[in-house]
């Protein structure tokens, strides 16, 4: 029987981003079991679907960008593909993108390596002092942290549209060590905390978190999931 | 008028940080069907219904009978089912450290804003978490103090069929199988509703429906020492029983839960009550009579329920599903439908004796999960006096098909402190477990032999009420601990896993299943003194229950290690549960013959 491998992006949303990487995965399966998707297993005695996802998410963040790479026992176009997802999926969980890739594409988990993250920060005392204080002092504290040293390479910050103590702040977080073969993902957990505590000391909270985007660094490129299989 | 009041999911998500396994308090699982709040225009005219599994969701979750219940109630256009559970020990905290009252699941009811709250009493350690989560809801535990109609509180489930320990609690009771009379109880709510009227006209409205039981109906005159003299008025209540258990499909459409829970897989009842007399079995009385799901009918909707879950597993249920008459005929015709589905299928309550050839060679060609025995005793002595009809030749003949067929975990349940039990009895458990043993080693090649593996789970003997033994004494938590200590001892321990539950748990158990009027203030002292989730060994405190039964004035021994006289009445006479006193007794007389003729 013909093998395809599809990847397909998808997001995680309100109340499921309380759903943790192996409840997704549940998830995601018993859906393509409903939709009547073919799937192919693993040999051996304890049979597992052929489906991969990327690294996984902290709980209780809400994702524009997780993929999967799952393989199928028959020849499916990607948008039906997402048609048939979607229709046994709830609108906090739904599929956004999705290809037919080469069945020896890089697993997602070694490929990636760069994560988008965008922060909603609420300031306690408005003014200028978070702005000042972030293109100085805090930027290099945020910058010279041990534990995210090359993380960071680049922040995007822009002013509240609106209303004047809220600011957004983008960024990129870097694996430790990216130029190696052996890539790893910037873990989120290990950078929030002591970021957390760092802008509490400028009056500063997060007010919110989103992920928007996975990377794989590609010929000095970043490329998303989707982009490398073109 | 009464507001349907809800927490916003805003206010639900800085409750839930740092809260272990948040998906416990979330809603939005695929399958779900409570009404739309905003759409419904008169809130009067809808009965509001809280469906309570006294558990964590992993647990509650895993029960098909309040799915059924939830699946019946929001079909009707006039009522509504919202799921509670138990919260965990962190969230329950950080709700009354924040002053939240307890909500449902789906629309996030607080809970004291339903018209009716009905609990799933699946045993009797789940009594306490009932009283904890009406506390959470706000709502006055003891049922005359709560003067005002709404919420109406009930209970059913198997703990309830012995209603007295809940009577202070309680509204009104369902003895029995819910499925045929919850819509005329709800009918009733909603004429409540309409009309205003209050709780007395209420409950002698549902007075008549087969089942229910309403304890302020009831007098009981008690003697000085705790039995009971006499019950007023006379007539019992009938067990509610389904008739034709065919009128009511399996629910092909369950909620899918999103986090693991315990029982993950597609259930599938196809037979009610149990053709054994085993005399420790509650169930088998309470569930009579048997009753067998059409074969052909059950194909379709398993293969329909499958479809509609996606889930990978799916379980047969009953309460020993290899006397189902045509197992062979279901589980092949699920199996050739999906082929391509990967399914395994499991079929919890097997015995030893009926597992045959055909059967193990269907569910084998899946994913092989363990296997389940339940010898309950170790000597064919034991087995006759309790009416276990298997002996070791074909518990022996049936481990060894099982090895053939490439099972490499069984788990076998014992009982200890049985009825007549002897000190040889329990060797013979051993023993037994060594045969086992030999079996596999006999059969399984070096390379499985490794990961083989006996578990081995005892229990102390409980007498529960409507079993031959209702009558007989439990053993004291020293002789318990002597006969479990004796078995640990020696015990194989290659290969073996050994599981027992506290004798002191198990003795606080049967002093509330076979508890009386007063049982309710010593759960009710119990619960003040701190103890819940009783089932969860980490969590269950002797003390605390210790505490529960001296304060309301009550010896502990007098539930359990009593043998009562066959004259006495009993606090659950008051329920005519289908099979007669009489019959218990000839069984439990039989039991005693039994244990003379071999001694």
């Amino acid at each position: 029987m013909k093998e395809v491998k599809l990847r397909f992006k998808f997001i995680k949303r309100s109340e499921y981003k309380y759903l943790s990487h192996l409840d997704i995965t549940r998830i995601i399966i018993r859906a393509v079991r409903r939709a009547g998707v073919k799937i192919k297993y693993s040999e051996g005695f304890n049979p597992k679907p052929k489906i991969n996802f990327s690294n996984p998410i902290p709980l209780g963040i809400e994702s524009l960008a997780e993929y999967a790479d799952l393989v199928i026992l028959q020849d499916l176009d990607a948008m039906d593909f997402i048609d048939m997802m979607n229709t046994q999926l709830p609108k906090e969980l739904k599929l956004v993108k999705s290809k037919v890739i080469a069945s020896k594409t890089a697993s997602l988990m070694s490929d990636i390596s760069v994560c988008l993250y965008s922060f909603r920060l609420k300031t306690l005392s408005p003014g200028k002092g978070f702005k000042d204080g972030f293109d100085g002092e805090m930027g290099e504290k945020v910058k010279s942290h041990p534990d995210i040293l090359n993380s960071i390479l680049k922040l995007e910050f822009k002013k509240g549209y609106n209303v004047k103590d809220i600011v957004f702040l983008k960024l990129f977080g870097y694996a430790k060590i990216f130029k190696e073969r052996n890539n790893r993902i910037f873990k989120f957990n290990n950078f929030f905390g002591f970021f957390q505590d760092l802008i509490k000391g400028y009056n500063v909270r997060v007010d919110y978190v989103l992920k928007e985007e996975m990377f794989i660094f590609k010929h000095n490129n970043l490329k998303t999931p989707m982009e490398v299989v073109n | 008028m009464r507001t349907v009041k809800t927490l916003k999911f805003k206010e639900l998500e800085s409750l839930l940080e740092n809260i272990q396994k948040p998906g416990r308090y979330i809603n939005k699982e695929i399958g779900t069907s409570s009404k739309n709040l905003s759409r419904i225009k008169d809130p009067c005219r809808i009965v509001f219904t809280a469906l309570v599994f006294p558990d964590i969701y992993e647990v509650g979750m895993s029960n098909m009978g309040l799915q059924i219940l939830y699946d019946i109630i929001n079909r009707s256009s006039y009522f509504t089912a919202e799921r509670v559970y138990s919260p965990w020990l962190d969230f329950e905290e950080r709700l009354r450290e924040q002053k939240v009252k307890l909500f449902s699941l789906e629309n996030r009811i607080f809970l004291d804003c339903f018209d009716i709250i009905g609990f799933s009493a699946q045993h009797e350690m789940l009594y306490t978490n009932i009283l904890n989560i009406l506390n959470l809801g706000k709502i006055e535990i003891i049922a005359e103090k709560r003067g005002k109609i709404f919420p109406l509180v009930c209970a059913g489930g198997p703990a309830v069929v012995n209603p007295q320990p809940l009577s202070r609690f309680m509204d009104f009771m369902v003895v029995g199988e819910a499925e045929e009379v919850i819509t005329p109880i709800l009918e009733k709510v909603k004429a409540c509703k309409k009309n205003c009227r209050d709780k007395k006209w209420f409950l002698k409205e549902i007075r008549k429906i087969d089942g229910v039981y309403i304890p302020d109906f009831y007098k009981f005159y008690y003697f000085k020492d705790g039995r009971v003299r006499s019950i007023e008025p006379g007539y019992k209540v009938k067990r509610a029983v389904v008739s034709d258990l065919d009128k009511f499909n399996i629910v092909t459409t369950p909620i899918i839960p999103s986090i693991k829970i315990i029982h993950e897989r597609f259930s599938v009842e196809i037979m009610r009550g149990c053709r054994r007399g085993c005399r420790f079995c509650q169930a088998g009385i309470t569930y009579r009579p048997v009753r067998q799901r059409n074969a052909v009918s059950l194909i379709k909707q398993s293969i329909e329920g499958i479809r509609n879950t996606g889930y990978d597993e799916i379980s047969f249920l009953s309460l020993s599903s290899a006397d189902y008459k045509d197992i062979n005929y279901l589980v092949n015709g699920v199996l050739s439908n999906l082929k391509t589905e990967n399914l395994s299928i499991s079929l919890p309550s097997l015995r030893l004796d009926s597992f045959n050839i055909d059967i193990a060679e269907l569910i084998g060609s899946g994913r092989k999960t363990g296997l389940t025995f339940a010898p309950e005793a170790g000597s064919q002595r034991m087995r006759d006096i309790i009416n276990k009809g298997i002996t070791e030749k074909e518990m022996i003949e049936c481990a060894g098909i099982a090895f053939k067929k490439g099972w490499e975990k069984i788990k076998l349940y014992f009982m200890i402190g049985l009825p007549f039990e002897k000190y040889t009895d329990i060797e013979q458990i051993i023993l037994l477990v060594r045969k086992v043993i030999y079996t596999a080693k006999d059969i399984l090649p070096r390379q499985k032999l490794k990961r083989f593996r006996v578990n081995v789970s005892i229990n102390a003997f409980n007498p529960k009420p409507f079993t031959a033994f209702q009558w007989a004494a439990q053993n004291s938590v020293k002789t318990l601990k002597e006969k479990f200590d004796y078995i640990i001892r020696n015990l194989p321990r290659r290969n073996v896993k050994l599981s027992w539950t506290s004798p002191y748990r198990s003795k606080v158990e049967c002093a509330l299943s076979r508890g009386n009027i007063t049982t309710g203030k010593v759960i009710e002292n119990a619960w003040k003194a701190g103890a819940k989730f009783d089932n969860w060994t980490d969590c269950f405190k002797f003390d605390a229950w210790e505490e529960g039964f001296r304060k309301a004035g009550a010896d502990i021994d007098f539930y359990t290690t009593r043998e009562i006289p066959e004259d006495e009445i009993l606090p659950w006479d008051i329920v005519d549960i289908g099979t007669k006193k009489q019959f218990l007794l000839k069984e439990y007389k039989k039991s005693i013959k039994s244990s003379k003729l071999q001694d």
